[in-house]
């Protein structure tokens, strides 16, 4: 299965972005790792470009309620992306939050999967479930 | 009109800033209170002096913050600047700014400086009368210094080569190098004017497992850097690595280093300062343990000598702390520093002589680059790999060293990838590792040393 990734914005934490690679490598994905610093539409444009399934986005300096509001208009700008299941992990705001106002906050951004400050493996686990709960559905 | 002038002109023409006035910020810093200069605190305070990090996006937070700051008796404030502005992204940082002061939510992570401007900052810094370092991580920071210094900041923190490889991904790096140029030059032509304006490297840089000898080199060349531009206050800094006595070594052998080559370009009137941060890499959730761990690197700098501590806090893991939090660390951190006495002089003549010895040979072959300029030099280095940062999202860096920990949490080499590393140091970096393992576990491994504070 083919999965985007990377960084969304001007957020240069690279650290948990190398190591997504590794584990959606191990875990046999066809990975398409975008890096730290990338915007909205660059991530858009690649899941069109690869036929992505998957658009694993991560966040930890606290810009994505920023981004995460530009998400929906940006995305119906694209005709063939219906179908893609979004996912964003890592810190998502700035200061401490709390994960019971996150993540319904995010869902409504339109993700399908929010994480909040959870383990990288834990949230790969999640994703796994959700795909294959979703192919029998 | 000098080209450095017309330079200045164009820069300070961007549209977010709101009318330049050369001739008034002159007057400014030549009349400026001594106590707004960090140089002059290290000429005559005979303590380390402790400083946090923090930036919120209004100006009222920041403020407040600052009041919490000097409850606890800070010796340096900072100013950190959010990652919009650290890229330049002034729209976006202007948008998120104006989101922050219509909401209860701080939609930026560091204070928005060049959208403020100098003339509301000003009133804060001269409020307080302390000195303030600028923190930022910015590749092109020509202007953000420029409303810095208009502003009452009298320290700078950076330079081409520590504030890209950690912070960009493809800014160019010679660009950078000439960025940082016309930094260097202001702080210099500032500091004729009244007390030195102190330029500090940034010695953490991705605070992911980066082995020492990097770190010394990446200290060096950007403190020649600034010096060569006639900059006469630098810091040099590193942070915790988590070895002790990793720790000692490094301070010893970087103050040592520092004043060499420093002499060797004939600056030797320069001040150099040491700074070591606490802790940089992932931090634990816990805080109380995160406490400990603060601690833990307050007695750590104490043992290294160092000129200042920059602190974390116990909200690390979690976000953008609160003032509270990180006014507690400040006064924890006076506290321990108060409290700590009759510290032992530790060496170990084995260790620095191996670490000499690599930061002599990077050196040395950044030196004998072909090339006509100490900056183009680096640059060259940077890019065939001779200079080489663990964990750095830079393209231009080559990510082909690779670090992990020994069983006394020594931060080893075990691939030099095209760093001239000595082939007997590299022998011994190698010796002290258990490496008869399979790759998958040493992947493992370094995954571990990664979050060995968590
Ligand atoms: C190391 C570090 C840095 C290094 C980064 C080097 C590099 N290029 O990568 C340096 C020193 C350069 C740095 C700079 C900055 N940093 Co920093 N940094 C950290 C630190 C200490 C550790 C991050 C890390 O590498 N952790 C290890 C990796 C493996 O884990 P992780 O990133 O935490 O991610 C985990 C999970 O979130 C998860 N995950 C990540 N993505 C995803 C995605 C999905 C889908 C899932 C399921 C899971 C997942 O996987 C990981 C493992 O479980 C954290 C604090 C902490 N956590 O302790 C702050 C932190 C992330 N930084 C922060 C900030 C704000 C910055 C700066 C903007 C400066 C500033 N204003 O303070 C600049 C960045 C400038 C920019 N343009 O973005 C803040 C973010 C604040 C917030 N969200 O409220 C933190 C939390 C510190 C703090 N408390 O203020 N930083």
């Amino acid at each position: 299965m083919k999965v985007v990734t990377g960084v969304i914005g001007n957020d240069i934490h690279v650290v948990a972005n190398r190591l997504m690679d590794l584990s959606l490598n191990a875990r046999g994905y066809e990975v398409f790792n975008l890096g730290v610093n990338t915007y909205l539409e660059e991530f858009f444009d690649a899941a069109v470009e690869t036929g992505a399934e998957i658009l694993l986005i991560s966040s930890l300096n606290g810009e994505a309620e920023g981004w995460g509001r530009e998400v929906k208009l940006l995305k119906a700008k694209y005709k063939s992306l219906d179908n893609l299941t979004m996912m964003i992990g890592g810190n998502l705001t700035v200061g401490s939050g709390n994960a019971e106002d996150i993540v319904p906050r995010f869902k409504n951004y339109g993700f399908d999967l929010v994480c909040h400050q959870v383990d990288l493996n834990t949230g790969l686990d999640m994703l796994e479930e959700y795909m294959r709960e979703n192919k029998h559905s | 009109m000098s080209q450095l002038q017309e330079e200045r002109k164009i820069i300070l023409g961007n549209e977010n800033v709101d009318s330049f006035d050369f001739d008034e910020v002159q007057d400014f810093v030549k009349d400026a209170n001594e106590q707004l200069f960090i140089s002059h605190h290290f000429a005559t305070k005979n303590k380390m002096l402790v400083q946090p990090r923090g930036g919120f996006p209004t100006y009222e937070k920041q403020f407040a913050l600052y009041d919490f700051f000097v409850k606890a008796n800070v010796d340096v404030l900072p100013l950190t600047i959010d990652s919009n502005t650290r890229l330049n992204d002034y729209a976006t940082a202007k948008k998120m700014l104006r989101l922050s002061e219509a909401n209860e939510m701080d939609m930026l992570n560091g204070y928005p400086l060049v959208n403020h401007g100098y003339r509301t900052t000003r009133k804060m810094m001269t409020h307080f009368n302390l000195p303030v370092s600028l923190r930022h991580g910015t590749p092109d920071a020509r202007l953000l210094t420029e409303i810095a210094i208009a502003s009452g900041i009298f320290e700078i923190e950076g330079g081409p080569i520590t504030y890209l490889l950690p912070y960009s991904k493809n800014f160019p790096l010679d660009k950078a190098f000439l960025y940082w140029k016309y930094v260097e030059r202001v702080c210099a032509d500032y500091s004729t004017l009244n007390k030195p304006i102190n330029r500090e490297s940034f010695g953490p840089l991705t605070a992911t497992l980066v082995p020492p000898a990097i770190t010394i080199v990446i200290q060096l060349l950007e403190m020649l850097l600034s010096l060569e531009e006639g900059v006469k206050s630098f810091s040099v800094s590193f942070s915790q690595q988590g070895s002790m006595i990793q720790d000692i070594v490094t301070g010893k052998v970087t103050r040592a280093l520092a004043d060499h080559y420093a002499k060797q370009i004939g600056c030797e009137d320069a001040h150099i300062h040491l700074v070591y941060h606490q802790w940089m890499g992932a931090f634990p959730t816990n805080r109380d343990s995160a406490d400990q761990l603060i601690n833990m690197s307050t007695v750590i700098a104490s043992m290294v000598g160092a000129d200042k501590i920059i602190t974390k806090t116990r909200e690390e893991a979690v976000g953008i702390p609160t003032k509270e939090a990180n006014a507690q660390t400040v006064a924890n951190t006076q506290y321990t520093l108060n409290i700590l006495g009759g510290l032992p002089a530790i060496t170990d003549e084995q260790e620095e002589e191996i670490l000499t010895a690599e930061v002599h040979a990077i050196m040395e072959a950044v030196f004998n680059d072909p090339a006509d300029s100490l900056w183009r030099k680096v640059f060259n280095s940077i890019k065939n790999g001779i200079i080489d940062v663990p964990f750095s999202p830079h393209i231009i860096n080559h990510n082909n060293m690779i670090t992990i920990r020994d069983s006394n949490k020594n931060i080893r080499i075990i691939d030099r990838g095209n760093v001239p590393i000595p082939d007997h140091c590299f022998e011994y970096e190698k010796s002290c590792c258990d490496l008869n393992k399979d790759t998958t576990s040493i992947v493992n491994d370094i995954i571990h040393d990664i979050g060995i504070m968590q």
